[in-house]
Order: structure tokens, then sequence, then C-alpha cells
């Protein structure tokens, strides 16, 4: 379809967009911290529910390194860390989050003292080392959201703990900061966060549209509110002005695939964001991703119901937040790719096998195996790193994206 | 006295089937964090997986090559069936390759019986609530396994065991820079105790700290070695040596997290298992970085070390950053160290001859 074709982006998600960039977050940040609000040095995972609830302004280093990265302003962030003795083995989020921590700025600008730092530890273990450091290194009140490693999230006994971390984070904020638990407001950014949760599974159930409207570069860059802004109103409107803007290209047969979806591909792992250009050269070869477990069971309402009630808030996101990816046996991660390769109607599987991030790599093997025995679908495997571009070469991943989309297309002849 | 040590490590595997053919169930330990004393308590042999240098181990794990050595090697070792007297693997997580290993494992399904110990990072009431409670659940699959019910009174004597075997190694290592006893033995006499039912090496020990040898006057530089691979270590003892240093104290990941503190004998064990495990039992990020670094530093200081080799196995990240955020206070301290980053193979262990000459020298 001709450019001029295409339905064109609302005015109103223009003003959403803009809102929601993550220049704006930044600025909203430094607002905040002039208002006298708290600022707080969050992972992502800690419930950003509570925060809202409870004014807490939450500054990601992850978003922050992956914004950096994608910008091309993360090497100075990585030299810092090269000074202070951290090796390159260390996952590339931490060393350039540290470096945003000791430089105090980040590729918008500087940043404020922070008041608090929270981690979720469900994460991985070396997020419990590194807001370990932060609370040793700046001296600052510090909450670990405790959940244990475990192999069974659903047992309720985990679930009960988790909910008393919630309660906790509740009580050390009031211990250390002024502001004062209102339960309403819970509840409303309880109500927030379902809501955008809901909008977002339905884009992502748009993408089952043949051709989908959206590819992962979309979705890699709205994903941003759903990390940043959890719990605010701003986000709804964000996404569910998306599920419009996507209806509409469905209806026009609009996709990011150039020449038209000739393939319908699966991504695994977090975005190369320092060279995000890759999920363009697949679109300009016909190839479009659809899924991602990234996008799907990483964010977005991850209860059973894939609802949140917002008249239990605390049980609602323990239960939210308990629910953890690299937690299940890998014959249950294997579930959601068998369904979303049937679902999704997809040809082929790309890999991303991340060296920064150990909990999403580990196990990816033992799930292609899995794939390449109950499904005939070519499988391309990158090795990488998130976030530092060291050893990365474009040209090398272009002749390996090459051979896929031979392979791909031999398979269609 | 010391080759006995030593032969129990060397001759590990064939003394656990030689149990296992006497009746003796055993159980394995991906590192210091899983409670041995439950193990016990259940009427087995806690045994700790340690690694072994051979290339082929690395290759056959199939591994991802950015993933720490010691993984592949346990991995590699595990497929071959260097283990297979034992009945399960109970895995206690410090970093994110071993508790993902365990996935790899049950996947495999390379052990008949896998245990994931679900462990809190905190200490709170709330976290040692919880955590006894995952020993009673743990303690109920591991009586299923052994036919033995675990009673409290049989954990409190097992934890008594174990804290008697603790407090033999506190004096060994109070005394042992002032004995003639070399870093190289001391690394069997420790990593022994890994390996060897916990009455035996109690017994081992007492004989030891009865007869350990006097240290004659002895002008090298003394230096203390922090390290987790024993192999690595051994190698490095060795060159420190060849230079004219003489390595007189140690903090190896393993023996620290084994040796530093007692659990309560006295009321609930479950809830004393608890207490004595979190927090308390020096790993990345979930212990203290200021105690740890006081530790190295008053063990140096004791053992009149004058410099210290830090040794990180490459790819360890949860060890490289730990050192990282050491550093800030071995600098502020003014400790003389030395940093190195090398894999456990005979080519990169090799590189690292020069720079510890340099370091010796530069010491003497």
């Amino acid at each position: 379809m001709a450019e001029a074709e295409k339905p064109v982006i609302s005015a109103e998600l223009k003003t959403m967009m803009k809102k929601l960039s993550a220049g704006a977050s930044y600025r909203r940040m430094m607002a905040a911290k002039e208002a006298g609000h708290p600022i707080c040095v969050s992972s992502a995972g800690v419930p950003s529910e509570v925060l809202f609830a409870m004014d807490v302004y939450p500054i990601y280093p992850e978003s922050l390194a992956a914004i950096s990265a994608g910008i091309g302003k993360a090497d100075e962030f990585f030299d810092e860390a090269r000074d202070r003795d951290f090796s390159s083995t260390i996952c590339s989020y931490t060393r350039c989050g540290l470096g945003i921590s000791w430089t105090n700025k980040c590729a918008f600008g500087p940043i404020p003292e922070p008041d608090l730092f929270m981690t979720d530890v469900s994460l991985c273990c070396l997020h419990v080392t590194w807001w370990a450091y932060l609370e040793d290194h700046f001296k600052k009140p510090t909450y670990f959201m405790d959940m244990p490693a475990t192999d069974n999230p659903d047992d309720p006994a985990y679930v009960d703990y988790y909910e008393e971390q919630i309660r906790g984070l509740v009580k050390f904020i009031e211990d250390n900061s002024n502001t004062v638990f209102d339960m309403e407001r819970l509840k409303e950014t309880v109500r927030n966060s379902d809501l955008t949760g809901h909008y977002w599974k339905k884009i992502l159930e748009l993408r089952k549209n043949k051709p989908s409207p959206a590819s992962f570069r979309h979705m890699a860059g709205q994903i941003l509110p759903l990390v940043t802004a959890l719990g605010d109103k701003d986000p709804v409107d964000f996404y569910k002005a998306f599920v419009t803007h996507y209806e509409n290209l469905i209806k026009a047969g609009v996709t990011p695939a150039e020449g038209g979806e000739k393939y319908r591909l699966i991504w695994n792992g977090i975005p190369i964001w320092h060279h995000l250009q890759i999920i363009d050269y697949f679109e300009k070869k016909g190839a479009n991703f659809v899924w991602e477990p990234y996008t799907s069971l990483s964010w977005g309402n991850k209860t059973k119901s894939g609802r949140l009630d917002p008249e239990n808030p605390f049980r609602t996101l323990a239960e939210k937040y308990t629910n953890v990816l690299s937690n299940k046996p890998i014959e249950k991660r294997y579930v959601h790719f068998d369904q979303a390769i049937k679902e999704y109607d997809i040809d082929g599987l790309v890999m991303f096998s991340n060296r920064s991030c150990r909990p999403m790599s580990i196990g990816q093997d033992e799930v292609v195996d899995m794939v390449r025995k109950n499904h005939d679908i070519p499988i391309l495997i990158f090795e990488g790193d998130q976030a530092d571009p060291e050893g990365f070469s474009w040209e090398d991943a272009k002749t390996r994206v090459d051979g896929f989309i031979e392979v791909l297309e031999a398979r269609q002849r | 006295m010391i080759s006995k040590f030593k032969e129990r490590l060397e001759n590990r595997h064939e003394r656990c089937r030689e149990l296992k053919k006497n009746g003796k169930k055993i159980m394995a330990c991906f590192y210091g964090l899983v409670p041995k004393e439950l193990i016990h308590a259940a009427g087995m042999v806690p045994i700790q997986l340690i690694e072994e240098r051979n290339p082929e181990y690395d290759e056959k794990s199939k591994l991802l090559p950015y993933l720490c050595g010691l993984g592949r090697n346990l991995t590699g070792q595990i497929y071959e069936k260097v283990f297979d007297y034992v009945e399960g693997t109970m895995v206690g997580v410090v970093c994110d390759t071993n508790r993902h290993l365990l996935d790899i494992w049950v996947h495999n399904k390379v052990f008949p019986h896998n245990f994931l110990v679900r462990a809190p990072s905190r200490d709170t009431d709330a976290a040692v609530k919880y955590f006894a409670g995952e020993m009673k659940r743990l303690a109920g699959e591991l009586e299923k396994i052994s036919g033995n019910k675990v009673t409290e009174d049989g954990l409190r004597e097992s934890i008594s065991l174990f804290n008697e075997n603790r407090n033999l190694f506190g004096q060994f290592y109070d005394q042992r820079p002032n004995t003639g006893i070399s870093a190289e033995e001391a690394i069997y006499i420790f990593f022994s105790a890994l390996v060897t039912p916990v009455e035996e090496h109690n017994d081992m020990m007492k004989r030891l700290l009865e007869s350990l040898p006097t240290l004659q006057e002895d002008k090298k530089t003394r230096l203390m070695l922090c390290a987790i691979n024993l192999n690595m270590a051994i190698d490095v003892i060795r060159m420190c040596e060849k230079y004219g240093a003489s390595v007189v104290t140690d903090d190896f990941t393993h023996n620290s997290r084994y040796g530093s503190n007692n659990i309560n004998e006295n009321g609930d064990p479950y809830e004393a298992l608890a207490r004595g495990y979190l927090r308390q039992v020096p790993a990345p990020g979930i212990y203290s970085f200021e105690e740890r670094a006081t530790y190295i530093r008053d063990m140096m200081e004791k053992a009149g070390a004058k410099g210290m080799i830090y040794l990180i196995q490459l790819y360890c990240d949860a060890f490289a950053i730990e050192y990282a955020i050491l550093k800030e206070r071995f600098d502020a301290w003014n400790l003389t160290y030395l940093k190195m980053e090398a894999e456990d193979t005979p080519s990169s262990i090799e590189q690292l001859n020069v720079r510890v000459q340099s370091f010796v020298e530069s010491l003497v």
C-alpha cells in the first residue's frame, strides 16, 4: 500500500505519544522533584501502581540504559563502569545503569538526587547485588521487593509472602517520606493499570491479523509507558488510542513489512537496543515480527484471568507480579511458544542469545529443541548483548538475516 | 594426616559409591547455600558438586559459551554420569547461572530428584517464617527419598554436628598462618569437607588440630588468596610459591560460606536454620559488603599477609560484580591486591604467571 493511503496517526494519539515519550517522562521527573515528591531509583517489576498511588516518582535505570543504548549515548556510562573495574561480563543494563547513577545524568540531562531505592528480587540475582550496592554506596533507604527464586510461582504461600512485601513497601514509603497511604488512590492506580494492561493485550491480539499492523519495532517503541507510567491515567488513553490506530491499519491492510507481509516471525529476547535497525532490515525483506515473549509475557496483566481486581489491590498485584516467566520450568515456557506458533501462524523463529541476560538465555536452546521437534519452522539464533554493542557486527547480522530469509523464501516456493 | 584429606577429595566418587553400596543415600548440593543439616537429618549424606578440570566436560555441557566455567563443568560432569551415585540435587541460589541450570537439569531429567531451595533474600521475621516453612517442605521431600522421618531432635543433632565442623575450621583458620600447613594442603582440608560425611570429617579435623606442625622460620612474602575455583586456586598458589611467596590465608567462596557462622542449636530447628542461612552466608548481594571486605582485611592482618590476590573465573558475573564493589573498600583502606580474571584452562592460567611474578616482586 502506498504511503499516502496509510491511515494517519490521529492528533489525539500524537499528543499522547508526546506526553508519554522518554523525554517527557524525564521532564515529569524533574518537575516531581521540584514539587517535593520523593524520587526513587526503581527496577522494573516493582509494583509501580503503589508508587503512583503514593506520589513517588520512579527513575528506571534499565529503561534509561535501553534508551541510552538506542540513541548511541551509552558509551560514557560503560566507560565509567570499566574505570571502576566492573568486568564487561556483567550485565550491560547494570553497568550502564550504575554509570547513570555515578554520573547523576542520563541521555536527557542531569538527574536529581534520588531519595529512595527499591528493586524487585525476582528479576535476576544481579538486581539484588546492584541495589545492594546502591544502598551501600549512596547510603539511601532501600527496599527489596523480596521474591524467592521458585519453580512454583502459583504456590499460595509464595503469593502470600509477596503480598506482605507490597504492604511492606507501603510502610517503607511512609516511613521514609511525607507521603500517607490512601487505599482509594491505590484502587484507582490498579484500575488504571488494569485498563492499560487490557488495551496492551488487545494490541497484541490485533497482531494475529494477517497482515499484522504492528511489528516488534512498534512494540519496543511503545512499551515505555508500560514500564515507567503504569498506574497513571495517561497510559490508558495512550494504549486505547493505539488500539483504534491499529484497527484502522488493519482495515486499510497496512503492515510494516515492505511489499506485504510474506513471513510472520517470533522474536525471543530483549530487543537489541543498539541495533534496532535489525528489525527494520527484516521488514525490508517482507518479514514481520508478530509475537514476542518479552512484550506478551513480561508486561501487562499477568493474572490468570488477564485482569486486575482493583477492589483487592494487594492480592491482585501479588498475583500479577509473582507470575514471572523465568520462574517457570522450560516445558511451561515452551507452551507459550507452541500456542503462539499456532495462533499467530508463525513461519520462523529468531532467538536472541543475550549474553547480558542469563535468566532469559539459559534454557533457550532447550526451547529451540522442543520447537524443532514439534513445528516445522526455521530458527535463527543471534548472539549479542541488549545494550552493549561491543563485538556486534552489523554486516554479519545482515548476512545472517539474508540467509534466514532465503530459507523462508525457499519454503514458500 | 594431610594425605588423608587429599585422598578423601581425590577419591570422592569412589568413596561415595562405596557409601551408597553400604546403604547410604547421597544428595548433591549445588553451592554452599543448601542447608546440609536438613539432608543429614533425613539420614542422607550431603555432598557438594565440585569442579574437575577437564575441557571435555565444558564441551559436553553444550551450554552457552558466556556462562561461567563452573556451571559448564558441573553440567558436563553430570551428563557424563560422574555423579551416578546421587539421588538428586538441591540448588541454593547464589547467581542466575546456578539458579537456571537447574531448569536445564530438570528438563533433561539428569537426576531422579531435583529441588530448588526457595530462599528469600531478606532476613525479616516474615522472611524467616517463609523460609522455615520452606525448610519443612524440603524436609518432607527428603523424607520421601530416604524413608527416614526428619524429627526436630534429629535436626538439632545434625545442626550440632555441622556446627562442630564449622568450629573446627574456625580453630584451624586461626592457627593456620603459624603452622607449616601449605595453602594447597589447606585446600584439601577444606574441600574434603564438602564431600565427606560430617562425622568422619570432624574426626579428621580433631586429629589434625592435635598434630598441627609448627612453622619453621619463613622469610617468604605472605599473601592472601580470594578465589572461587579449586583448580585455578591451586595453580595460582603454586605460582606464588614459585616466585618466592607463600599464601598464608585464603577466602574461598565455598569455605567462607560454609564455615562462617553457627546455627542456633536450641528452639525450633527450622527457624534456627532459616535464621542461620538467611543473609548469614557470604554471597553476592545477600550479605553485607562491609562485613565481607572487613573479613578479608582482618584475615590479611591476622595472617601478616602483605598482599592479596583476587582470582575471578571468567564469566562468573556474580563474583566479578562483588569484586568491583569490594574494591571500593580495598582502595579506601590501601590494601595491596591484584585482581586477575581467567578461565579454568591451562592456557588461560598460564598467562597469569607474569602477573603473579610481578606482583610478588613488587612486594619484596
